[in-house]
């Protein structure tokens, strides 16, 4: 009994390593194809600089990396000395990791107090109506105007990016707790409203908001981005910096720095938003 | 109508329902609804659907308030929901981000509580319930039966005066259903709390209770109070208990009803 048991679980585990190789070397494949293309593309156009190729840009990813630069890190004044990607890196989430902590706290906050507050709802959902389509980057004038386009106006348009997704992923989470649950704690003594939010609301709404704060990641990557080719120093000033003086291939280089940057946070996120939510 | 209600105010009298009605925008749920359960005593509320039975416990509870009639609590109206009524849901409603203990902790770290010895009460709970292995474990992770083990130990774990159950064995198979009924039978007679158990079953209702309230729905009114004297373990087969559920399924009565 035993033994079978045994012979048909390794025979599972089997055949879904089999169907995992499979997508392994599918996947490996989809990306070979792609380089091919690329490479051929490069090679078949003149000039050079409209495709620049596969190998010409890998050249410039590495020379990222034996390279470096000085960057001034912001509050302390201080100069820093990294290999030029990782300083002009470092200089994105200088104004990044800021922007979008202060966003989603912002954003979770005031979602979780309207999700919760039937009053705060109807007081503001009207303005919100109005204030939600406005595109982040539309805000780069005020954060022109305001502070100027450095780490803190970069900011500012990070935290508005960060601040809706994170919004509307707390408000849907605390609008679909069950009311069983809110019953059954207040029949356990749960008595003030703030309690309710702490015991129940929020954690039972933690699935939604942890999705919020994943979308905003990336989402605040691509406006980060945007805002960096206003003028403020980063990885995206270098995207376009470098195409100013046709090297485009370390546009490119930059490119693939900013998806390993946003692969390596999102992949990261996961691992936590699994093990917070192993409830599940 | 029969009713046969007590208007007299007993001293004896834990919970006490008077000229409950409330509506809702289509239906009346509860009309003139009255009676009371004695300390430590056993009572079922039986009915067909839509009679008003989860909402008459709700209000017991303090979840809900009646239009009219009030609703008290020893001597005290009841306003809101309190600690000295512990509430065991149909669906179970553990908190899914909790284990097994975590559930069980729940009352015991609100403020209002002492909790001295809050790790050897929930302790005691899971083996009460019989689920001291699966204390680390999810709800998730548990059988129907098993959730509804982590129900009641919740709710008893605040001891409270009053238990009440709305439809708690409604969603467990039959057999499981057996043994929990035996449990709470068992648990019933240590804790002598008061009970109050809503179910739309007339066997499950003359195995635990004292006595059974019927009730007739559209409007929710209590038809008649049916007292159960047996001796437990009830076996279903027995004369008397084949009696008493032929009496409540008559007085359940009009052909409308029939499906519970």
């Amino acid at each position: 009994m035993n033994h079978q048991a045994d012979t048909s679980s390794n025979t599972v585990v089997a055949a879904r390593s089999e169907g995992d190789l499979r997508r392994y070397l599918r996947g490996f494949g989809g990306l070979l194809a792609f380089l091919l293309v690329w490479w051929v593309g490069a090679m078949t156009t003149q000039p050079s600089y409209l495709v620049p190729g596969p190998l010409d840009s890998l050249r410039a990813f590495i020379d990222l990396f034996t390279t470096s630069t000085a960057i001034v890190v912001p509050l302390f004044g201080s100069a820093l000395v990294l290999p030029t990607g990782l300083a002009h890196l470092a200089e994105t989430l200088f104004h990044y990791v800021p922007g979008l902590l202060l966003g989603a706290s912002c954003g979770i906050g005031l979602g979780l107090l309207m999700g919760w507050k039937g009053a705060l709802d109807d007081w503001l959902r009207p303005l919100i109506r109005v204030l939600r389509p406005i595109p982040p980057l539309a805000w780069v004038v005020f954060a022109i105007v305001w502070f100027g386009i450095h780490h803190t106006g970069a900011a500012f348009i990070v935290f508005v990016g960060a601040f809706w997704i994170n919004f509307y992923g707390a408000y849907g989470g605390v609008e679909g707790v069950s009311s069983e649950l809110t019953d059954a704690a207040s029949t356990l003594g749960v008595e003030r409203d703030l309690s309710m939010l702490k015991l129940v609301a929020l954690p039972s709404a933690a699935p939604q908001v942890l999705t919020g704060f994943r979308t905003s990641i990336g989402r605040c990557w691509m406006i980060v981005v945007g805002a960096e080719l206003f003028g403020a120093p980063g990885v995206g000033y270098e995207i376009i910096n470098a195409s100013n003086n046709l090297a485009m291939a370390t546009s490119v280089a930059y490119m693939f720095l900013i998806s390993l940057a946003f692969l390596c946070m999102d992949v990261g996120f996961r691992l936590v938003e699994r093990r917070v939510l192993a409830w599940r | 109508m029969s009713k046969q209600l007590p208007t007299h105010e007993d001293a004896s009298e834990k919970i006490t329902v008077r000229n409950v009605s409330k509506a809702y925008e289509s239906t009346q749920a509860l009309e003139d609804v009255s009676f009371s359960v004695s300390a430590g005593e056993f009572c079922c509320i039986v009915g067909p659907s839509g009679c008003g039975k989860t909402t008459l416990l709700r209000e017991v509870a303090g979840l809900e308030e009646p239009d009219s009639g009030s609703v008290l609590v020893g001597d005290e109206p009841v306003t809101d929901p309190g600690m000295n009524r512990g509430m065991v849901f149909q669906e179970y409603a553990l908190f899914p981000w909790r284990t097994v203990r975590g559930n069980i902790r729940f009352g015991l770290d609100r403020p209002a509580c002492e909790c001295a010895d809050c790790e050897e009460r929930v302790r005691e709970l899971l083996d009460l319930v019989g689920l001291a292995d699966f204390e680390d474990a999810y709800p998730k992770e548990l059988s129907g039966g098993m959730k509804q083990r982590v129900g009641i130990a919740r709710a008893l774990a605040v001891d409270p005066e009053i238990l009440l159950m709305d439809e708690p064995f409604g969603s467990v198979d039959a057999r499981t259903r057996d043994r929990l009924h035996a449990e709470l039978l068992e648990i019933w007679a240590q804790t002598e709390q008061t009970v109050v158990f809503v179910t739309h079953d007339i066997d499950e209702a003359v195995t635990l209770a004292d006595r059974v309230v019927v009730m007739d729905a559209d409007p929710g009114t209590v038809q008649s109070t049916i007292s159960i004297d047996l001796e437990r373990p009830r076996e279903r087969t027995d004369h008397d208990f084949v009696d008493s559920v032929a009496r409540i399924r008559d007085e359940l009565g009009s052909p409308n009803h029939r499906r519970c």
